[in-house]
């Protein structure tokens, strides 16, 4: 089955208000131009949850696409806080939920798995699962029925969509990426449908020819579009680097209102789409990371 | 000793934490500097193991920002994914874990979450990342705080990452905190709270405590360390240079 189409058919057929979202990437092959495309078609009271975000989450937020956040770690990686979560959260006009990183790809692992929940030995010390403090979430505990020990229930959380970049496809959905993975996979495969960006399409002879790089099956694939550069300021493995530059940019511009205004205007409400982004990037630009890409291929 | 750049300090203080042949579980900042640090000087057999899935990092090309950077894949062994590296850490897989955080308490506990209260908070942070696992589950773990005695409370406002506990043993989960290393000083957690063990180069014990609210015991094997030694610093100039910029 052919389950190729444009990445605005993507968001628009198959996102809608309202849906809890898996997005991808571990700081790697992070959907920026999937969720950008998401932003500029003012989808409005989505779920946004992984465990460590890129600083896509806070943009997210910042646009006003999301009203609830289920994280482990949320802020622009290595650099600082995120501005607009933070504000958010101190004016009390977000909903979120803290967990950790582990708990959430047990979480999604559960899900993944068809079973309500998976057995930890986390979250049983400290605040984060504190039913002393208000707003912390809430996990319960099991006594192991085969040696007695306590351990902790992390629910399930299945996602109604996943957003997901990789290297290539074919156009039936045979999804291929190599590099950093986090939970990316297994928040995917949790996730009721499946929306995939690729560098590429290829044959399915050039699938099968590495098909250990196969990271999501034709069968969960539910569509797919090719948007080179779709990751940037992200980088693809072998592809382009991580454009470290753009993460330092929205650290210094998100810091108020207006400035974080001025950056959605700048890269996306002025684009109309992927390729008048790449426009506003520059070429200069995108031949620098191209330079700067680690010399490994994929099959 | 002294001209040397806070970060560059606390890498060379941390990096004595760490032994040849550990595995050891990394997050960014002070603590990928220590482990790097140590890793090209006293400890070339350490594994350094990301929340990303990566194993047997060794991010020599570029400090990374993030765990799943281009530079931590980059030398790396093995990749593969977060639930198979968290797997390791769970079953006690994993010698050694290196935390930072914006707070630290006597029972070494940490915050990354909030500052204030948790619903009203004056400065909402980041939230955990991977550091309440790691903080529960890794068999040694070591605390990286700048001496910044603002960070340095009594209680934290709220507790990320779980410190010393007398529930521990009961939930079969690990000791937790042995050290607390500042560029000034070792702090140990032997006794049940943090207690001076050592001095860094160019510290004095009253340096060591400087500003701090903490009633602080010294410990019975307390040593003054006079000075890092010299492969250290050599690695600290030729892998950490950005830090000297």
């Amino acid at each position: 089955m052919d389950k190729s189409a444009e990445i605005s058919d993507l968001v628009e057929e198959h996102v809608n208000d309202g849906d809890t979202i898996f997005v991808g990437g571990f700081g790697h092959c992070v959907p920026f131009a999937l969720c950008f495309e998401i932003i500029r078609q003012g989808k409005r009271d989505l779920t946004l949850c992984r465990s460590g975000t890129d600083i896509l989450f806070d943009i997210m937020i910042g646009a006003g696409v999301a009203s609830k956040v289920i994280f482990g770690y949320l802020g622009n990686p290595g650099i600082g806080l995120g501005h607009a979560f933070r504000r958010a959260v101190e004016a009390g006009t977000l909903t979120y939920e803290d967990w950790t990183n582990m708990s959430m790809i047990l979480r999604f692992e559960a899900a993944r798995q068809g079973i309500p929940f998976l057995p930890a030995r986390i979250l049983q010390l400290g605040d984060i699962a504190n039913a002393s403090i208000p707003g912390t979430i809430e996990v319960k505990t099991i006594d192991c029925p085969y040696t007695s020990e306590k351990l902790a229930c992390i629910p399930a959380l299945k996602p109604d969509v996943a957003l997901v970049h990789a290297h290539q496809s074919d156009r039936s959905g045979n999804v291929q990426l190599i590099g950093v993975d986090g939970d990316m996979f297994t928040g995917a495969l949790a996730s009721e449908k499946i929306l995939v960006t690729v560098e590429r399409f290829v044959d399915t002879a050039r699938i099968t020819r590495l098909p250990e790089a196969t990271r999501i099956p034709a069968y969960r694939t539910t569509a797919v579009a090719a948007v080179p550069w779709g990751a940037h300021p992200s980088y693809v493995e072998g592809v382009y680097g991580r454009d470290d530059d753009q993460y330092f940019a929205y650290d210094r511009e998100a810091r108020d209102v207006e400035g974080l205004e001025d950056y959605l205007r700048r890269w996306i409400y002025n684009c109309a789409n992927h390729s008048a982004y790449l426009n506003a990037v520059g070429k200069k630009r995108l031949n620098v990371l191209e330079e700067q890409a680690s010399r490994r291929e994929i099959g | 000793m002294i001209g040397l750049p806070v970060a560059i300090r606390l890498a060379l203080a941390a990096a004595r934490e760490l032994q040849n042949g550990e595995v050891c579980f990394v997050g960014i900042g002070n603590p990928s500097d220590a482990a790097l640090l140590a890793k090209h000087s006293r400890a070339p057999e350490l594994t350094l193991i990301f929340e990303s899935g990566v194993v047997g990092s060794n991010p020599i090309s570029k400090p990374p920002l993030s765990t799943g950077s281009p530079s931590v894949a980059e030398k790396a062994t093995m990749i593969t994914d977060g639930l198979a590296v968290f797997s390791e850490l769970q079953a006690g897989r994993i010698d050694v874990g290196l935390l930072s955080a914006a707070q630290v308490d006597l029972f070494g506990n940490l915050n990354s979450t909030v500052i204030g209260s948790y619903n009203q908070p004056k400065i909402r942070m980041v939230g955990s990342g991977g550091a309440h696992d790691i903080a529960c589950l890794v068999k040694r773990l070591i605390i990286l705080m700048p001496h910044d005695p603002r960070r340095f409370l009594e209680k934290v406002d709220f507790i990320t990452s779980p410190g010393l506990s007398d529930r521990r043993s009961d939930l079969k989960l690990p000791p937790g905190p042995v050290s607390l290393i500042t560029e000034r000083a070792r702090f140990s957690f032997e006794s049940g709270t943090a207690a001076l063990s050592a001095t860094m180069p160019g510290y004095s014990e009253e340096d060591a405590v400087e500003g701090l609210s903490w009633k602080v015991k010294k410990t019975s094997d307390f040593a003054s360390i006079e000075k890092f030694g010299k492969k250290e610093l050599e690695a600290a100039r030729s892998c950490l240079q950005y830090l000297f910029n």
